[in-house]
């Protein structure tokens, strides 16, 4: 199977993505999930090849209709639990 | 170990009654740095107005910042503390305590330093305790023990 490849996005996809990312990779880490992470910004976001999108609440409103692939919305990027439980999940139906 | 953030591009107990003047607070610390043109500021306040409250990244933290432009002189990192929480119109995570800000000459440019800053403040507990800092010593002791 081919590696994962996640994007986190945010405005710029210069700063609370890198955010994301580093929290995603963490996460991984700790869970031993082998995957890639990458930044990307909200306006052109949906034409870079990736699994799945990151992304926070507010600013998932303007992609989630359009997007190919899921999307899933971060509340609280401190909130482990919450991140956890998103991408494990995703990586969990990708898997099967 | 280098600082992370520089000690003069940290303030506490900043006095902002809006969400405007706190970044506005935050920003002026990389106008005096040097770092950026006033017109990054505007573009800083423009980004929250058009793409709305997200840099509100969990609860009390706010990251403000734009897109890398011609207002960015070099990479820099202010952080300011607030003297009273502010709204800036996130449901979630309001108020704001500590808000961090950023310029970078490019997307790629200054990434290792920001990741060890992303990496310190997601640490438990550590907005609270940024935000009760009592000196700048306290709250750059705080980033670079994370």
């Amino acid at each position: 199977m081919e590696k994962i490849k996640i994007q986190t996005v945010c405005g710029f996809g210069c700063g609370s993505s890198l955010f994301l990312r580093m929290k995603i990779e963490g996460i991984l880490k700790a869970n031993g999930v082998d995957a890639t992470v990458f930044c990307g910004d909200v306006g052109t976001c949906l034409t870079n090849e990736c699994d799945a999108i990151f992304i926070s609440e507010e600013l998932s409103e303007r992609i989630k209709d359009r997007a190919s692939v899921p999307v899933f919305a971060v509340k609280n990027f401190m909130n482990t639990a919450e991140v956890t439980e998103k991408v494990l999940s995703f990586i969990q139906d990708k898997q099967q | 170990m280098d600082d992370l953030i520089r000690k003069e591009n940290i303030q506490i107990g900043v006095d902002a009654p809006s969400w405007q003047d706190a970044v506005r607070g935050a920003g002026n610390l990389l106008l005096q740095a040097g770092s950026i043109t006033t017109q990054y500021i505007d573009e800083m306040i423009q980004a929250v107005v058009e793409l709305g409250p997200y840099m509100v990244l969990m609860p009390g933290f706010a990251l403000a910042h734009a897109a890398p432009s011609a207002a960015v002189l070099r990479d820099d990192i202010s952080l300011i503390t607030l003297k009273t929480p502010v709204a800036f119109g996130n449901a979630e995570n309001d108020p704001v305590k500590v808000v961090l800000c950023i310029c970078c000459k490019d997307r790629e440019s200054h990434r290792t330093t920001l990741q060890r800053v992303a990496l310190s403040v997601m640490e438990d507990g550590m907005i609270d305790n940024m935000a009760t800092a009592k000196s700048v010593d306290a709250l750059m002791a705080l980033l670079q023990n994370a």
